[in-house]
């Protein structure tokens, strides 16, 4: 045998814990990027969950980066910026020292995961509140703030997939360089350590004070959203209904939110109501002057939802129709057209067919349901 | 075609059968009718009564001069008067007989309401109150 060769051993390196945090945040990011990108709409609900529960996850694992056992913890793999530079160095010179934990570039990795997953969360959030008047920030980010956020959310999605990319890319390259299968590692949590190196005094995890810290970090945010989302959401109006208007605009057809369509075009919609849509529609005079009221009084501009925002940007051809918006149009470009042919939907003015919360003027992702015939 | 000829012959013949005096009698509806018939008188001096034959006619025929989507009165209310029809919107419209439907012209200020708006979506004109009394006369008898 000839001496050159390394003799080593094995080392726990990460616990049970840290390894379950590793591969459930992969499980999560993974729903999360493909509900976000690729599911209709109407699977914001498990995209929501994965949103909670990375905040959960990324939570953790700060918490047991102070309380979990010895390479778990942040302390032990936080460098310093010329530690980071030469171990970049001597990456490139396919010579780097060896980690038993996380090398230098790999824990800058993980705290550039875990900023941008926190990023992502809050503008989550954010958008949440602000677009869709949900969540715990319904009541305080308006519908300005969610659309800031929005921009925010995705452009930091596509930072995080690049990361994702150089995390997948860094560890291959590490395994190529020390021969070390890092994926088994973070399954079984052992390492093969050369015997030369020395691991340091292994000290425990500290489950108990990690409970506590969790409970306590967990009681504190939660009871600051809960406050958060006690406040009425913001932009939606309280308005009573309008008999002459849920009876005479709802007898040929649903009666339409009144948030739906801004005030100029309801006003031109009154005023032309002996030719409405190719029908005569015409109301007494007395009538349609109080509807006429009641609908500039709620019109879009008086709304702060995301529908109410959209639907201000009329067709300039159809100015009266909805479905004829450029929003409209955009949004149900997916759903084919033998669709809303279905008897159960009823064509592309059956609102209500499909979103089950139409009369709310809301039309939630999660509540869109399909007529299967 | 053949389902329409079918419901007129067999209207025409439960109308024959049963004679008008199957009038469904209700104050309300009957208030409505004596006021079209004495308008009618108004406009015409030579004014003879209501015609369900009429009303039936009004209510069938395909017409011009309203707007395109709706020629006829059955474009909307069902093919019969005991059928179930639909709003171009697609709201299902109960019977306009009413032996089917008894609530029927019960209200004033609906069925001028209609009366203005079908009438000139199908006929591009207002009904006379000749036409509107023929009307009812016609339901009121099925
Ligand atoms: C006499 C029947 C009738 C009455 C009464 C009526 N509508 Fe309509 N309305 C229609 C028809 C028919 C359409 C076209 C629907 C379609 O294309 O499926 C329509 C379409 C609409 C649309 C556009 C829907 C879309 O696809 O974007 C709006 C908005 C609307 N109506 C509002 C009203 C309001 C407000 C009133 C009350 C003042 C009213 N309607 C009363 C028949 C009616
Ligand atoms: C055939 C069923 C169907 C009908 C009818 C329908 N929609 Fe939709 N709508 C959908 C679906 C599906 C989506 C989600 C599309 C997507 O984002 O992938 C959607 C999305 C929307 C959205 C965006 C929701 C969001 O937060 O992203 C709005 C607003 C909306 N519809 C309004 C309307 C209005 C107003 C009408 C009636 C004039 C209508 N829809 C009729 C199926 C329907
Ligand atoms: C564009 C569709 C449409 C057409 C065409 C139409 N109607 Fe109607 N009509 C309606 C609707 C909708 C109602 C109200 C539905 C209800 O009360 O159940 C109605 C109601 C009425 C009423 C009042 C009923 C009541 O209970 O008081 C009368 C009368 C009437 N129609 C007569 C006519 C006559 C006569 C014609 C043909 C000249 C006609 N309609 C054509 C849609 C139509």
């Amino acid at each position: 045998m000839p001496d050159t060769e390394i003799k080593d051993h094995k080392v726990k390196v990460w616990d049970l814990p840290t390894r379950i945090f590793h591969w459930s945040l992969v499980a999560l990011v993974m729903i999360g990027l493909i509900t976000g990108f690729l599911s209709p709409e109407w699977w914001m609900g498990v995209h929501l969950w994965a949103g909670y529960g990375t905040v959960l996850l990324v939570i953790f694992r700060l918490v047991w980066g102070i309380f979990g056992s010895e390479y778990s913890r942040l302390e032990t793999f936080t460098f310093t910026p010329r530690e980071v530079i030469a171990h970049i160095r001597e990456v490139f010179f396919l010579r780097p020292t060896h980690y038993i934990g996380h090398n230098p570039a790999g824990a800058l990795m993980i705290f550039a995961l875990i900023f941008i997953l926190v990023g992502i969360t809050l503008s989550g959030l954010l958008v949440l509140g602000g677009e869709e008047n949900q969540g715990p920030l319904a009541g305080a980010a308006n519908y300005q703030v969610g659309d800031l956020a929005a921009g925010i959310h995705s452009t930091l999605t596509v930072i995080l997939m690049a990361l994702i990319v150089f995390h997948v890319f860094g560890v291959f390259t590490e395994i190529r360089l020390s021969g070390e299968n890092l994926i088994k590692s973070m399954i079984d949590g052992y390492k093969r350590v050369p015997d030369s190196i020395k691991p340091p005094t292994h000290r425990d995890a500290r489950p108990l004070a990690a409970i506590t810290a969790m409970t306590g970090f967990a009681m504190i945010s939660g009871s600051l959203l809960w406050a958060f989302s006690t406040m009425p959401p913001s932009g939606l109006l309280k308005m009573t209904e309008n008999e002459d208007f849920q009876t005479e605009c709802g007898d040929c057809h649903e009666v339409y939110h009144p948030s739906l369509l801004p005030r100029a075009s309801w006003t031109s919609m009154m005023a032309s109501l002996d030719d409405h849509f190719g029908e005569d529609a015409s109301l007494p005079p007395k009538t349609a002057i109080a509807i006429t009221a009641y609908l500039s009084a709620h019109a879009a501009e008086e709304w702060d939802t995301e529908a109410a925002n959209r639907f201000r940007n009329v067709s300039p051809e159809a100015p009266i129709q909805i479905s004829a918006t450029p929003y409209w149009v955009r949004k149900h470009n997916e759903v084919d057209a033998d669709i809303f042919k279905r008897k159960g939907v009823g064509g592309k003015s059956h609102c209500k067919s499909c979103h089950q919360d139409a009369a709310s003027g809301r039309f939630d992702d999660q509540n869109i349901k399909i007529p299967k015939e | 075609m053949k389902m329409l000829s079918l419901a007129i012959a067999l209207s025409t013949v439960l109308s024959a059968t049963l004679g008008a005096n199957t009038a469904q009698a209700n104050p309300a509806r009957d208030a409505i009718v004596a006021a079209f018939a004495a308008q009618a008188k108004a406009e015409n001096p030579s004014f003879a009564g209501f015609s369900a034959a009429a009303g039936n006619t009004l209510f069938n025929s395909t017409h011009s001069g309203g707007k395109p989507d709706t020629p006829s009165c059955t474009s909307c209310h069902g093919t019969t008067p005991f059928a179930t029809g639909e709003t171009r919107a697609g709201k299902v419209i109960e019977p306009m007989a009413v032996s089917k439907n008894p609530g029927r012209y019960t209200d004033t200020e609906k069925v001028d309401k209609w009366f203005f708006r079908n009438c000139r979506s199908v006929l591009g004109r207002e009904c006379t109150a000749q036409e509107k009394g023929d009307y009812l006369t016609y339901m009121i008898s099925q």
